[in-house]
This record gives structure tokens, sequence and C-alpha cells, in this order.
């Protein structure tokens, strides 16, 4: 019997016109009917996390849509054409029988399609959604009293899922947010401690550390949580204080980590701590300041760049806290907020005030093209930055 | 909210469309106006063993070329699961090349047709942008103007 004779339709037929032939471009039968179909441009680096499901759209349905992978995100860009763009899917049939043309049909006219803009992950909205509710001391000591977890205490408290439907950034970026805001899963929930708590939490490790002749960089994990379980402190705290304020140090071998103290977030903390009640003079600052430091650990005032501000008023030399941890992550936001606190910034102060940008695309020396007017009095001054 | 981007025909067999581009637009003859399914729009030729095509469109013919895009396109399908009714994008599909008509058409005034269609020239394309919301691809019946 003979074979039928393959006719290409649809797609493969546009795709694969032999030379010397031609074929009918007519409008589907279900052209006008279905659902839209939309186009979007696909980057090489999306292609295996498309083929393993892990690509999403987020965001709340007034804003504007970001693309995720697991590791970047994109802004979503259409780009609408005045060419008519006739949409030509495979055919539908394998065969045609003999006789018949060679036909496409075009199911739809593609108004444009979309384009993916890497940018930074949106991670300013996580910060506000966690410090509405910081975990403080009270709440540890509730919980050891309430045995059922009451859903109403559980209100406005974010789970990984939770975070993922509101916040818009990719998983891994979503986990470096939440590890930059050394913030900690409790019962499922993420939480920021509050720092105060913190502080308790850190300042008790000391006196522990002194009472027990421990070495601040060879702390004991089992050891340090075990003493804190004791003095009224949560296993999950315990552990988060080492992880906020130390690091750990290889070899564990089976048995319990080591953990050493890191000497900037210490100093930071206390710094924190002293500045607290406004500013002040600097002499007066460093000396409540150096006494808070524990034993054997070195601060000076290079630890604080990024956290603290000196200005000259009269002869005196004042300080004030003003921490890079505090501002917004979006740039355009940020040099406003800078350029409010201080109209003119020295290269020295204001690149830790910017360290932390991430924009794709655009160097530090580029954000500072693009957000500020840059000035040099004479050759020998340091070039002073201003509001655009 | 999250939605999802799924490609059910696991895209190593992700079927490929095509797309033949014109700067210009077709109209459709009034009679025909209400009924333009199945209808013809033109002719794709393929003259010789060059990668050159020819598009007839009533009386004109365009002349076009077969190009590799630069960046492939998904062609996205909105999709409700049956289980929650929550919004999905499906791939159903992707194109890499694209037959692109944009020189000046040319007029074949000696043959007689019976057309169906008419082709507007347009002396170049233009593009305009914007950054789109999420209720985009929630609310599909909207159309870009």
């Amino acid at each position: 019997m003979e074979q039928p004779h393959s006719i290409l339709t649809g797609a493969e037929a546009v795709l694969n016109v032999q030379p010397n032939s031609s074929l009918s471009v007519t409008y589907d039968t279900l052209f006008g009917s279905s659902d839209n179909h939309m186009l979007l441009e696909l980057h090489d680096e999306i292609l295996p996390d498309l083929l393993h499901q892990s690509i999403t759209l987020r965001g709340e349905p007034n804003e504007d849509v970001v693309l995720c992978t697991l590791s970047k995100t994109y802004a979503v860009k259409f780009v609408g054409t005045s060419n008519s763009v006739f949409l030509i899917p495979p055919s539908r049939h394998q065969f045609t029988q003999n006789g018949q043309q060679s036909v496409a049909s075009v199911i739809e006219i593609s108004p444009g399609n979309m384009e993916l803009i890497e940018t930074a992950p949106r991670l300013d909205r996580l910060k506000t959604l966690l410090a509405q509710n910081p975990y403080s001391s009270m709440e540890a000591l509730q919980a050891d009293d309430m045995e059922d977890d009451s859903k109403e205490s559980k209100m406005g408290l974010c789970t990984w899922h939770d975070l993922v439907n509101k916040i818009q950034a990719s998983d891994d970026e979503l986990r470096n947010g939440l590890e930059a805001l050394s913030a900690v899963e409790i019962d499922g929930f993420w939480r920021i401690v509050d720092e105060k708590y913190m502080g308790e939490i850190l300042t008790m490790l000391l006196q522990n550390s002194i009472l027990n002749d421990w070495s601040l960089d060879k702390l004991d994990e089992d050891e340090v949580v075990t003493s804190l379980v004791t003095d009224g402190f949560p296993h999950k705290l315990a552990y988060h204080c080492l992880h906020v304020y130390g690091s750990e140090v290889d070899e564990a071998r089976g048995k319990s980590c080591v953990w050493t103290l890191d000497a900037r977030r210490v100093c930071v903390h206390f710094a924190r701590q002293v500045l607290g009640v406004g500013k002040m003079k600097l002499e007066r600052f460093m000396e409540m300041w150096l006494k808070k430091i524990p034993d054997g650990m070195n601060a000076n005032l290079e630890m604080l760049e990024g956290e603290v501000l000196t200005e000259k008023v009269g002869i005196e030399m004042w300080v004030r806290g003003f921490s890079v941890a505090s501002l917004p992550s979006n740039p355009a936001e940020r040099f406003s907020v800078l350029f409010r606190e201080r109209p003119k910034w020295e290269s020295k102060d204001l690149q830790h005030y910017i360290r932390d940008l991430k924009v794709p695309g655009l160097s530090s020396e580029g954000l500072l093209l693009k957000y500020t007017r840059r000035t040099q009095p004479t050759q020998d001054a340091e070039p002073v930055f201003t509001a655009r | 909210m999250q939605i999802e981007v799924k490609c059910s025909c696991g895209a190593e067999n992700c079927p490929e469309w095509a797309i033949v581009e014109l700067q210009g637009v077709v109209e459709v003859q009034p009679s025909h106006r209400d009924g333009i399914q199945n209808l013809e729009i033109g002719r794709l030729c393929r003259p010789s063993s060059d990668e050159k095509y020819t598009l007839t469109i009533g009386y004109h013919e365009l002349s076009g070329t077969k190009v590799t895009l630069k960046k492939p396109l998904a062609v996205l399908k909105k999709v409700k699961r049956t289980d929650d009714g929550k919004v999905e994008l499906d791939v159903v599909g992707v194109i890499r090349h694209k037959i692109l008509f944009k020189t000046r058409p040319k007029a074949l005034i000696s043959r007689k047709f019976s057309t169906n269609s008419h082709f507007l020239n347009h002396s170049s394309s233009s593009i305009c942008s914007f950054i789109v919301c999420v209720d985009f691809f929630i609310d599909l019946n909207r159309r870009t103007s």
C-alpha cells in the first residue's frame, strides 16, 4: 500500500520551504478565538532553570512583575511593534492526503514580545516586614509557658513560603537577604531578633567566657550553647548568637563545632549600644566604647566605617550612629537619604555607604556617575560628591 | 503571589513555532470581515535555493529572508490549574527563526486577482515598550494597543 505523501503544514512548512516551491498562508480556524499567546525572549542562562521548572513570576497584582530563576531576578519589559507578526504553530496533523496543498495557518498576530532585564532583588520590603515583629525576650518567656501554637500569636509572621510570595527576589537572593539581616527561623517563621535581646545574649556569652576561662577565638559550640540555655535563653537563639557575632572555624571532625568571635561585629555592636543615646563627643565615645570591649579584643575606629559618622563641630570632633544597614537598597532612594544626611561627601566616607549597592551592569564608579555630581576644587584636594 | 512557568512538553521536545513578520498591516476585504478564519492571506514562495522568500498578498509582492533570532522566543500560554484554580504559564513552543519582510513591496499590476486581503505597507516599523504589571499575566483579555 502506498504511503500517504506527507506534505508539511504549519510551522514546519514555513521553516522548510523547499527551493522552487510555495505554500498558502491562511488565517487559522481558531484565529481570534483563543487566549492570547505571549512571547518571551529566552536568555541562555535561563534555559536550565526553565527545564527544571524553577522559573516563577513574582509580585502583587498591581506591582511591576519580576521573573525569578533560582538565583537571579529580572524585570519584564513588553516591547510592542507596529510590524505584523504572524504567529504560526506546528501543524495539528502529521500527514495530509495526496493532492492537498501545503498550508500554514496563522493563529494570532502578536503585538510584541517580552524582554528580560536583569535587576537587583527588591529586598527592602523584607526588612520592613520582619521589623514589624522582632523576636524579643518577652516572646521567649511566653513561649515557655504556651504549649499550644495559638494561631493569633502567629499573625503578621512570615514563613519561607509567605516570604517567597511577598518579596520580589529569587530564592537564593532571598536567602542572602535573610542572612544579611541576621534573621533566624523560629518555629517555622523567619524573625529578626530584637537588638537589645541579642545584646543580652552576647553579654551573657562574654561573661560565661570569663567565668569558664574560654578563649574567644576557640569557643566550643556545645559548651557555649549549654551554658546559655542554663541561663535561660532558648537553644535556637544561643546558637544564633554564635552565628551573628562569630564564625565557624574548620575541623569539626565529629566533635562539637568550634567558633571564633569576630572582633569587628562585636565592637560594632557595642558602638551601636553606646551611640544609642545620640551623638556625643568623640573622646567620650571612645572612653565608653573601649570599656565595653572584651579583654583581648582590639577596637579601632576603622571598624566603624559605614556605621558611624564623625564631624568637626567648632574645635571638637563629634560622632553619631549612621548605619549602612538602615539605608534603602534602591540606589536612587539610597543617595537621596545620604544627601539629606550630608549635602557633601568625601569619597573616603561615601564609599562605605554604597559598598553594598548592587545594580546589575553598574560598577560603583558607574553608580557615582549616575547619581552624584563630582567636584574637585583643586588638583590636590579630595573630590567631593553632591546630589545631582 | 507567584505564577509558575512550566514546560509541560519537556523542553527538549518543545515544538518549534514560526513567525512571518511584515512591515505593515494586512487588511481583509469588507465582505469577509466577519469570518476570516480559514481565509487565505497570501502565498509564501521560495524561488531558488537561496534563503530568500516572497510573500504575495493581493497584488503586492513582498521580499524577505529567513532570520535566526539572536535570542529565541518562548511561546507561553496562560493555564488555569484544575485543582486550585491557580494561574500558571505553560511554554507551548519555541521560536528560533522568522521570515522577515521589510523591503518595499512590489506591485504586481499585470495579473488579475480575486483577493481577500490587501497589504498596507509601513515605511518603517515603530516600537513602544512598557514595564509589565503582574495582572498582565492574570488578565489576558487585555490587549495591548
